[in-house]
């Protein structure tokens, strides 16, 4: 019981990030209809932004977290004004080539600028355990735990509450309708991308710490996303927090309970299971959606 | 108040408008009439930006307005209500109309959604609910009340009875006449020409991309032409 408590408290802190993930990708889908395979890569930017801040410039650790998702943000909307919004109208194919295309050209930029041995990010936490009843927490991953929630709580609030994510959502629903109430769907479509990179690269800055920090590393944080977006369903935003949570678990429990050698394969199983069962994604529901 | 002055426009290699020319006077309620794939769709949605005119002028309270896009237009007191109602789905009732006033700032917003509501009590009932969820006469009265919501000038209905049950078509026909009597400027695309035709001043009559008639709404009723095309004989 302990252990598996313990368990279940290590996949929420890996699915919440896996959700941040999530939730950007389908986004930039549901919104743009761009699949984007350079999603990656702005986790990585994230992760290096975060050491370049805290490490290099000895910034305090918060704020380099801060500068990391506001750069993110930043080259998400470069990104998408340089390359997307040329592209609006060209099929699905053509942009996703051109991301493609982005996700290498930034992956040998990074080896470029910071070399391919891992780099590990400093951070003020005490690395004794906070026990907490049957589980026991590193205090830096409690912090990453708190603000991942503090993240999905905001992007729902954003999403669902305010004046912006209302012409978000009007805007995935209906472009031309959009356009007729007055909205700038342009401007909408930088931000939206602006913001689901700025998501990646909080995960990125958040999990950065915890693990280690190399040019290859947001390969795998992007196969994570696809997965939470197949779960969750495309352009879902309810369905990318609850498949990255479901994800995060599963890979836990897995790795605890049968091997940690298969920790990435229990998602890949989940996935498979999901497009045979329910192959528009555990919570879809009809049309997409914020 | 609005004068389009031969304006061509087209999809690609298809040629929607040669050459339309139409006036509507301020406080007019004007009905443009024509058969499917007249070029009536692409006439409004020229004026409202959507469409960019290739040639021609566009000029509305004096100014220039074609080349302008759609955001631009809706600024300049131009509403337009699509053809098929077009609410967004599974956006509120609420969140539709507040999309509505996108354009304004301000706490005149929610006094005008509350006239919204006073005007159609059953949107204020289910102003919670996803727009997708009312049924056709509901949401013409959500996509109404949306135009509304931007205070135009202008509006643009197009083809507000389209699959409406006759009740809910009589309800919406009494909407826009009484839009019209509270001076707001009405620019009317119609199917239903009998119906259209009663409550309009005037009306052109579009056939293939070009006017081919026009003149007051009472006379046109009577025309042997009109009423051999539009008003079944
Ligand atoms: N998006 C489009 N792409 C290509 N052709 C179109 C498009 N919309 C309309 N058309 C064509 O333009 C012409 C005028 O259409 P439209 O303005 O919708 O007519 P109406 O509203 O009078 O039925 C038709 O021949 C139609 O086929
Ligand atoms: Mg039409």
């Amino acid at each position: 019981m302990e252990a598996f408590l313990q368990h279940l408290l290590n996949g929420l802190l890996l699915g919440g990030t896996y959700a941040l993930l999530g939730i950007g990708l389908t986004l930039i889908f549901g919104l743009m209809n761009v699949v984007n395979f350079a999603h990656g890569e702005f986790y990585t930017l994230g992760a290096y932004l975060t050491f370049a801040a805290a490490s290099l410039l000895r910034v305090n650790f918060v704020l380099a977290i801060a500068v990391a998702i506001l750069g993110g943000s930043l080259l998400g909307a470069l990104c998408e004004r340089v390359l997307l919004r040329p592209l609006r109208g060209e099929s699905i194919d053509t942009t996703m080539l051109v991301m493609i295309g982005l996700w290498i050209a930034t992956q040998n930029g990074e080896l470029l600028a910071w070399g391919g041995v891992a780099k590990s990010i400093p951070h003020p936490f005490p690395t004794a355990p906070i026990v907490i009843g049957p589980v026991s927490v590193a205090p830096l991953r409690l912090f990453v735990l708190a603000a991942v929630l503090v993240l999905i709580a905001g992007s729902h609030v954003l999403i669902h509450r305010t004046r912006l994510g209302v012409a978000m959502r009007a805007t995935f629903q209906d472009r031309e309708t959009a356009a007729l109430m007055g909205i700038d769907v342009g401007g909408i479509h930088t931000l939206t991308f602006a913001f689901g990179s700025g998501l990646a690269a909080a995960a990125g800055a958040l999990l950065g710490p915890i693990f280690l920090v190399y040019p290859s590393m947001g390969d795998l944080a992007a196969l994570k996303a696809f997965s939470v977006v197949i779960l969750g369903g495309l352009g879902n935003f309810a369905g990318a927090t609850l498949g990255g949570v479901i994800l995060g678990i599963a890979e836990e429990l897995g790795a605890g309970y049968v091997s940690s050698g298969y920790r990435d394969a229990v998602g890949f199983v989940i996935i498979i299971l999901v497009l045979l069962v329910r192959p528009s994604g555990l919570f879809a529901r009809a049309g997409r959606v914020g | 108040m609005l004068t389009l002055e031969s304006v061509s426009a087209g999809y690609g290699r298809v040629e929607a408008l040669r050459g339309v020319s139409l006036g509507v006077r301020r406080g007019e309620l004007v009905c443009l009439l024509g058969a499917n794939g007249a070029g009536k769709t692409t006439t409004l949605k020229t004026i409202s930006g959507l469409v960019q005119a290739r040639s021609g002028r566009i000029v509305f309270d004096g100014e220039e307005i074609h080349g302008l896009d759609a955001p631009e237009i809706v600024r300049r007191g131009i509403a337009h209500c699509p053809e098929g109602r077009r609410v967004f789905p599974f956006l509120t009732v609420e969140e539709n109309l507040r999309i509505g006033a996108w354009t304004r700032r301000g706490a005149e917003i929610a006094a005008d959604m509350d006239r919204v509501y006073a005007s159609f009590p059953i949107l204020s009932e289910r102003r919670r609910q996803p727009a997708g969820t009312l049924s056709g006469g509901e949401q013409q009265m959500l996509a109404i009340g949306r135009a509304l919501m931007s205070r135009p000038r202008l509006i643009l209905f197009d083809e507000p009875s389209l699959g409406l049950a006759p009740t809910a078509v009589e309800i919406t026909f009494g909407i826009i006449k009484e839009i019209r009597e509270t001076g707001t400027t009405v620019l009317m695309v119609e199917q239903n020409a009998y119906g259209a035709l009663r409550m309009a001043d005037r009306a052109y009559v579009m056939e293939a991309g070009r006017i081919t008639l026009d003149g007051a709404a009472r006379d046109l009723l009577h025309d042997a032409h009109v009423k051999q095309a539009y008003l079944g004989g």
